[in-house]
């Protein structure tokens, strides 16, 4: 007995020492450097314990920055659940084998890189390209469509790459529910539109939940997807902090970090705290 | 990670490296690319056996091991690092690259990972910056006797390592699009609402604000604060009128005609110039940045007689006529002249003559006051 509990301990050993090396000893490191001070001369750092790179992060310049990104994070999440419902509802309503078939086409954009991806939209979006093209031709807009480097084509390229990110879990509760509800519901006289919005859309909010926060987070920190749809025109927060650790400023660039951690632990816990308090 | 392997390398300017793939696909169909260079250098003694035998006469004993540059992605001849292998057997380069396209990223990345890096290329302002941070090993000049190759006002202006190339920041823009000639700054700022979305900056702060500093007349190296808060808002005052910034690819925009104004660098310019000929090159009158690269040997590196004896190989006029071509650089050897491609050598934009370098002021490294730069930078981008 005590030879298989060990046994056991053995087979987390690989994923815990690989957290401790790639996640929880970095994550202790950047900790430390956002409360040390370095010299922009030298590159020499000292661990004085100062609060100062903290209170940088109160200029406005990068209270801006994280405004800015919430919003956006905020906005594209939203974009990302308007789109991903719908399609996730769709998928959990087909045949067994069609869903099969249409999960994998929402997986396809994974299996190529996130970077080309990006670059794929450029094209997409760029004046004269065959978006523009395509509007024009269904006679919706005329003239240079000026998506490319906008807020819009930011919040395009989000919403286009975090997508598949939403629709998963959301499809992952929808089929989970046990449709004797939903014929319950049916029986005792509720309408569809009346059995969708107090039986399946509460039954899929925990999907909803988990899709809101794996699309939310790493949006929040989004810097590739501004720099090459946005044309860097704009200071976001994880652009900020690549800049920082770009010219050395580890401990500024550290505490802009953590900050952000903070604020999506704060969010989190939040989610948290409003889930547990939902009558079951 | 071998000379092949610089996926993760960015960048400084990754269009270079496509640009030039596509000029050297053109030249090779045309059958007269690299191998009829190659066969000319052959013929004249300059190929890799008579390189091993130059270096054999200035070293006590063949080089060993592998050194580590960090450079730019693709930003070697295309046949440089086969041919060192061949030279010196015992010897290797690896490459390697960072994911910052700035040129102020270089030392903080040397000073974070020391024994890392062997080498790495960089700017003036770079290499200013790696003295403060103590991080250059100077060199033994006596094995690299091929720095003579190397015009004199760059190996004075680059003493602490070897010279690679120059380039300026200037304007390009589309002659066919735009009804009016453009010779300056002023031009670029004065034009800015009627061509609104269709003018492109350089997303690096040095270059961009350094522009901004010529276009009221002061130094690009001014740390004058009423000086800077003037660029600053001169550049506010344009940003709206920006369709982006851009580290790469700057040109591609003018050829498409996206873009009809640019600030841009000169060799990017040439490139674009290649593909649309109504693409014109201006150096502003009122002056533009200038930047002198070049290689240079990290502190205490271990493979110092390597990288002598690559830097040494590197001057060779052949193989650094194909770093030329290979890049499209503007080159700071006229050693090198009879193995470059007479589309890059009498390119207008890339020629270096007194007249043009009377009118750039090269970028040099501002000590403290290069956070100055860094929060204006942020300002700039969050305003």
């Amino acid at each position: 007995m005590r030879l298989r509990s060990w046994g056991r301990g053995l087979l987390v050993l690989p994923t815990v020492v690989w957290m401790l090396a790639f996640f929880a000893i970095p994550l202790g490191m950047v900790i430390l450097y956002s409360f040390s001070t370095i010299s922009l001369v030298t590159y020499n750092i000292s661990f004085g314990w100062t609060l100062a790179n903290y209170r940088q992060i109160h200029d406005p310049i990068y209270f801006d920055a994280l405004t800015r990104s919430l919003l956006l994070s905020i906005s594209t999440t939203f974009g990302c659940l308007l789109l991903g419902f719908p399609l996730a509802y769709f998928i959990s309503r087909q045949p067994r084998r069609a869903q099969r078939l249409l999960l994998v086409a929402v997986i396809v954009p994974f299996w190529s890189s996130f970077i080309v991806r990006t670059y794929a939209i450029v094209n997409l979006l760029d004046t004269g390209g065959p978006l523009q093209d395509l509007l024009h031709g269904l006679h919706i807009t005329s003239g240079p469509l000026n998506l490319l480097y906008t807020p819009k084509g930011i919040a395009i390229g989000i919403i286009y790459a975090y997508l598949p990110l939403m629709v998963l879990p959301i499809y992952v509760s929808l089929e989970r529910i046990d449709y004797a509800l939903i014929d319950a519901a049916n029986d005792l006289g509720a309408n569809a539109r009346r059995t969708f919005r107090r039986v399946t859309v509460p039954l899929a909010m925990p999907g909803v939940v988990v899709g809101c926060i794996i699309v939310g987070i790493p949006a929040l920190g989004e810097y590739v997807i501004p720099q090459i749809l946005g044309g860097d025109k704009t200071l976001m927060l994880g652009t900020a902090i690549s800049d920082q650790f770009a010219t050395g400023n580890w401990p500024f660039g550290s505490a802009i970090a953590v900050a952000l951690m903070v604020a999506m632990a704060a969010a989190l816990l939040v989610a948290r705290l409003a889930q547990r308090r939902e009558p079951a | 990670m071998d000379d092949q392997q610089q996926a993760r390398f960015p960048t400084a300017h990754p269009s270079r490296r496509l640009r030039r793939r596509e000029l050297l696909e053109r030249a090779a169909q045309l059958g007269v690319a690299l191998p009829a260079l190659s066969a000319l250098g052959a013929a004249c003694g300059g190929g890799s056996g008579s390189s091993a035998s130059s270096a054999g006469s200035t070293a006590s004993a063949p080089p060993t091991g592998t050194a580590v540059l960090l450079n730019y992605d693709g930003w070697m001849g295309k046949s440089t690092m086969a041919e060192f292998r061949t030279a010196y057997p015992g010897a290797g380069l690896k490459q390697a690259s960072l994911s910052s396209i700035s040129s102020g990223a270089i030392v903080p990345a040397l000073k974070a990972n020391l024994r890392t890096y062997d080498a790495a290329l960089g700017d003036e302002a770079a290499v200013g910056q790696g003295l403060a941070a103590d991080v250059i090993q100077q060199l033994d000049w006596s094995k690299i006797p091929n720095i003579k190759n190397v015009d004199t006002k760059f190996r004075q202006a680059f003493p602490h390592g070897i010279p690679t190339d120059y380039g300026k920041t200037g304007i390009g823009y589309r002659a066919d699009l735009v009804s009016e000639d453009i010779t300056s700054w002023a031009d670029v700022w004065n034009l800015a609402e009627k061509y609104s979305n269709k003018i492109v900056f350089i997303d690096l702060d040095r270059d961009c604000i350094g522009s901004a500093l010529k276009y009221k007349g002061h130094s690009v190296n001014s740390t004058n604060q009423a000086e800077l808060d003037e660029a600053l808002q001169d550049l506010i005052t344009i940003k709206p009128h920006l369709q982006a910034l851009k580290s790469y690819n700057i040109g591609a925009g003018l050829v498409k005609g996206t873009s009809v104004i640019a600030m841009d660098w000169d060799y990017d310019v040439a490139l674009a110039q290649a593909e649309n000929p109504n693409i014109k090159w201006v150096l502003p009158t009122e002056g533009a940045s200038a930047y002198l690269e070049g290689f240079f040997a990290v502190k205490d590196t271990p493979h110092l007689d390597v990288l002598e004896a690559f830097f040494n190989f590197f001057l060779e006029p052949k193989q650094y006529g194909d770093f030329v071509n290979t890049t499209g650089t503007a080159f700071v050897s006229n050693a090198a002249t009879p193995y470059i491609k007479p589309s890059i050598k009498n390119n207008p934009a890339l020629i270096v003559d007194p007249a043009t370098l009377a009118n750039v002021e090269f970028e040099n490294y501002l000590g403290e006051a290069t956070a100055a730069y860094t929060k204006l930078w942020d300002e700039f981008k969050s305003a």
